[in-house]
């Protein structure tokens, strides 16, 4: 889905391709729901992310369709931008504040998989993924009981070793991603897009390629 | 807010036969303004060379921005801007339009913009202004480039005093695009639409004639333009979908819609009918619209078949567009306004102002005495100095992974690499040195071209294009002439000698504060290069250390001088040397003998081991191993070109290649991963702390 503003789509349908995931970049007057078994919406800054980011573009037409296909089971993913669309728009809880720092941070971390019953990560349990973050507004807030239950995904060290010491925005829990009750939403703050090919991720890593590939029907 | 000379206006009243009248001297004024036409600079940027067999659009031709073959069918489109003025004003905004700018002289060719570099250069930090400059410049630069997706790869960031006020911010891009598919700026038929999309506004007011004189001091905030990056992404995404279908498209840079116009018409006339532009605010005055400098804009001539396929483009994303007039065969460029013609000049006229070349006088150097520092306290200084400190403060603010393309990431070598829709690797660096140019401007030039092709080596890239940006203070004073004249002249002399074409390029001159004090003269060369056989990531590892080429005694213009007193000889650039060692880094690259290189440069070798020492790991080097020179200062800090560090586990090897090329290379130490030392000779000095330094410096200093 390519919102006014969206920077992430070709990156987001290169990986898809790497990945071996049919897609092509819609733009957002001209979704047709029913063409389509799962959607990502890239990261990037939907309408200048003016006013909170995403807010915007969560209140657009669009966002009701994603939201029936959401409804009828299909995936729904949000990266970075996209899940401060999904969050904005109601299809996950909580919400996303600016950093801790009150600027934008690009960086490589790690994250650890916490829950395996999702689209994404149901062959992935407690693994522990390198990719890079790069947002502004990524602090992810929720009541704890919550946000518990929900995340997917905590921001860790090389080991898996949660704690305040790798948490980049100050997000609850370390959260970096969670998902709807059912596993069909998700959304997460760093980009597996960009740890899809060996020439431009750190160390050669694909684990981006482990997530995405979860959107193959 | 006119900056014309009285002599200029009466060259204008004499070539016209009249008096112009109000708008007309704006638009005189713009077109005329240094910024937009080079005139104390322009007869010397000819003698660059400029041709070459990649070239496909060079600085001849006045484009927007020079294109160069890289094979497969694909050419690369570079060019490099400077947002100085706007930056010491607002520094946030004037930073972030920098970017902007830039970003829309690359799709102006039709080409798509893949990666950015921004040269920032401040004064130094314990003055709580400087870091308020600094802050927002970065700030300003990761706003845009981060909110239109094309990542920020590398850059510089340097601290001089003379940067205080005046602060240096340079933004280079670089595009791709299908070499059949560039698009020019100029027309060269009648009866084509102008097409222009975009809000005028208020912002940016006689911005180029601003940008032409020294900093005031006074309120010169209206001259500064407010970026709207969100705009920006729609132009940008728009201009490249609908560039197949337009006959030429132009940037609204310094100057507004009249500097636009009157190049793109490159010779014919216009008429351009000003109440048909689209405004951001009601009640602009038809000269006000004519010179408004509002960003996200752009102008395109449009076959009258074409003109509802393009607006129906931005319309899309509810950007406006509308025709404002069209290009005419009468050599005429006429404003009119509620069928009122406002202005009618003579093409020729706006096109050609009067040029000048003016006096020089090298200023005279002294020989001072060599300052007598003790070992310790100078390696200490020198490995603390900002320059020397990590920039991941300043680059972790910018989104330099989009675009999944970016394959050495910033810090990580000399050079940024991305990589290329045909498969290949691109190395961009940009280089300054403003402590030796205000030693020897001309030697200087040649350096800092020298530097950017080493540095382009150590990760086995050979240089194919640069552009260069020269900035400078006013430049009706001798001694800044002199200066002016002779940096051209090493730049010059080292791109024939590299045979890498010139094909674009910048003056900005009048860099002064507001007493009148100029900034360092800082030439600049941004180059980019091709890997042609293997990439080399440098990564810091256990081995031998080897020095490339000789160390020379030249002390002057270096970090040492600045920190302890200037003395010496200026540092003779000796290209034979530079070229033949980047041969020989290319080649243990592709042989795959060196883990490690780096090329010698600020703080000299000493500076140069911090890349070393910052991972953590111990360096010893022996003096009487480092060849060229008994001095042991010199040894450690000079910074004379030509040279390179490498770690590797087959030293003889490396020296023994070196030697069939006719290059001096010499084992000088090793590397270890035993604690954090620097060894020189029996001296082991323990640099935790100054590593800490490295580590933290710009973080603790800058933030909240």
């Amino acid at each position: 889905m390519k919102f006014p503003g969206t920077t992430c789509d070709y990156d987001v349908l290169k990986a898809l391709g790497e990945a071996k995931v049919e897609a092509e970049i819609v733009r957002y007057k001209d979704l047709d729901p029913d063409r389509y078994s799962s959607v990502v919406i890239p990261g990037g800054f939907s309408f200048g992310d003016y006013l909170r980011a995403g807010s915007i573009a969560a209140s657009t037409e669009t966002m009701k369709m994603v939201k029936e296909m959401a409804d009828q089971g299909k995936t729904v993913l949000g990266i970075c931008n996209g899940f401060q669309i999904l969050t904005e728009s109601g299809l996950l809880k909580g919400g996303l504040l600016p950093n801790l720092k009150m600027r934008f941070i690009s960086k490589w971390i790690y994250v650890k998989v916490v829950r395996d019953d999702t689209r994404l990560t149901k062959n992935l349990p407690k693994k522990v993924l390198r990719m890079p973050i790069a947002h502004a507004e990524g602090r992810f807030v929720l009541d704890g009981e919550e946000a518990r239950r929900l995340m997917v995904f905590q921001y860790s060290n090389e080991k898996g070793e949660v704690s305040e010491d790798y948490n980049p925005n100050g997000s609850v829990l370390n959260i970096a991603g969670i998902a709807n009750e059912e596993g069909n939403v998700i959304g997460l703050m760093p980009h597996p897009e960009r740890a899809s090919f060996p020439l431009t991720s750190v160390d050669g890593n694909v684990d981006g390629l482990l997530l995405l590939r979860g959107l193959r029907w | 807010m006119v900056n014309l000379s009285e002599y200029e206006l009466d060259v204008a009243r004499k070539r016209l036969g009249r008096d112009p009248n109000p708008a007309e001297v704006k638009v005189i004024d713009a077109l005329w303004s240094e910024h937009c036409s080079y005139k104390s600079s322009k007869i010397f940027l000819r003698s660059f060379p400029s041709e070459g067999p990649r070239v496909v659009m060079g600085i001849e031709d006045w484009q927007d921005a020079g294109a160069v073959d890289i094979g497969d069918g694909y050419a690369i489109v570079l060019k490099v801007e400077s947002h100085n003025h706007p930056s010491a004003v607002d520094p946030f905004n004037g930073a972030a339009t920098g970017v902007g700018g830039i970003i829309r002289d690359i799709i102006s060719k039709g080409a798509t913009p893949i990666a950015l570099l921004d040269m920032i250069r401040v004064g130094g930090l314990r003055d709580s202004r400087n870091k308020w400059l600094l802050k927002n410049i970065i700030a300003g630069i990761g706003f845009y480039g981060n909110s239109i997706g094309i990542p920020v790869v590398g850059g510089e960031l340097s601290f001089d005093e003379s940067f205080s006020d005046n602060p240096l911010v340079d933004v280079a891009c670089v595009g791709i695009v299908k070499k059949d598919k560039i698009k020019p700026s100029v027309v060269k038929e009648p009866g084509l639409k102008l097409v222009l999309t975009g809000l005028t506004g208020i912002d940016g007011l006689g911005g180029a004639s601003f940008a032409s004189r020294k900093l005031s001091g006074e309120n010169e905030i209206g001259a500064v333009q407010i970026a709207d990056p969100f705009a920006g992404k729609i132009v940008m995404d728009v201009t490249l979908e609908v560039a197949d279908k337009v006959e030429a498209i132009k940037d609204l840079g310094g100057g507004g819609l009249a500097v636009a116009v009157t190049e793109m018409a490159n010779g014919l006339g216009a008429r351009v009918y000003v109440d048909k532009v689209p405004l951001r605010v009601k009640d602009m005055s038809p000269e006000d619209i004519i010179i408004s400098e509002t960003q996200e804009r752009m102008l395109f001539a449009v076959r009258e078949e074409n003109v509802d396929y393009v607006c129906r483009a931005f319309e899309y994303y509810e950007y406006p567009c509308a025709v404002i007039g069209e290009i005419s065969a009468d050599s005429v460029i006429r404003f009119i306004y509620e069928g009122k013609e406002i202005a009618s000049l003579p093409s020729e006229l706006l096109l050609s102002p009067p040029l000048y070349a003016w006096p020089i006088r090298e200023k005279a150097r002294k020989i001072d005495v060599k300052p007598n520092v003790e070992l310790e306290q100078a390696v200490r200084s020198v490995l603390t100095h900002p320059d020397q400190a990590s920039k991941e403060w300043a680059y972790s603010q910018f989104d330099y992974e989009v675009g999944t393309s970016t394959v050495v990431k910033p810090g990580e070598a000399d050079s940024a690499v991305v990589s290329l829709p045909n498969g290949k690797l691109l190395a961009i660096k940009g280089d300054a040195n403003p402590d030796l140019c205000a030693e020897d401007a001309y030697e200087c030039g040649k350096a800092i071209f020298a530097e950017a092709y080493r540095n382009l080596a150590v990760v086995g890239a050979r240089g194919v294009a640069a552009v260069d940006h020269l900035q400078f203070g006013d430049p009706r004073k001798p001694e800044i002439y002199s200066n002016f004249v002779d940096a051209v002249r090493g730049i010059g002399e080292a791109a024939r000698f590299f045979s890498i074409p010139i094909v674009g390029g910048k003056v900005s001159f009048y860099n002064e504060n507001k007493n009148g004090v100029p900034i360092k003269p800082t030439p600049l060369v941004v180059m980019a290069g091709l890997v042609e056989g293997k990439l080399l990531k440098p990564k810091v590892e256990e081995g031998a250390l080897v020095l490339i080429g000789y160390t020379r005694n030249e002390m002057r213009g270096s970090l040492f001088a600045k920190l302890f007193g200037p003395h010496g000889e200026v540092p003779k650039v000796r290209l034979q040397e530079d070229y033949l060692a980047s041969e020989v880094v290319l080649d243990l690259i592709n042989q795959g003998i060196i883990t490690f290189v780096k090329d010698v440069n600020r703080g000299g070798l000493v500076g140069t081991l911090m890349a070393v020492l910052s991972k953590g790991y111990s360096a010893k080097v022996d003096p009487d191993k480092v060849l060229g020179t008994d001095d042991l200062m010199a040894k450690l800090f000079s910074e004379n070109g030509g040279r390179f560090i490498a770690i590797t586990n087959s030293p003889e090897s490396v020296v023994e290649r070196a030697k069939r090329r006719g290059v001096i290379a010499s084992v000088i130490g090793e590397v270890k991963k035993e604690g954090n030392y620097l060894e020189i000779g029996s001296r082991k000095l323990n640099v935790e702390r100054e590593v800490e330094h490295y580590l933290n410096y710009l973080e603790e200093e800058l933030s909240d």
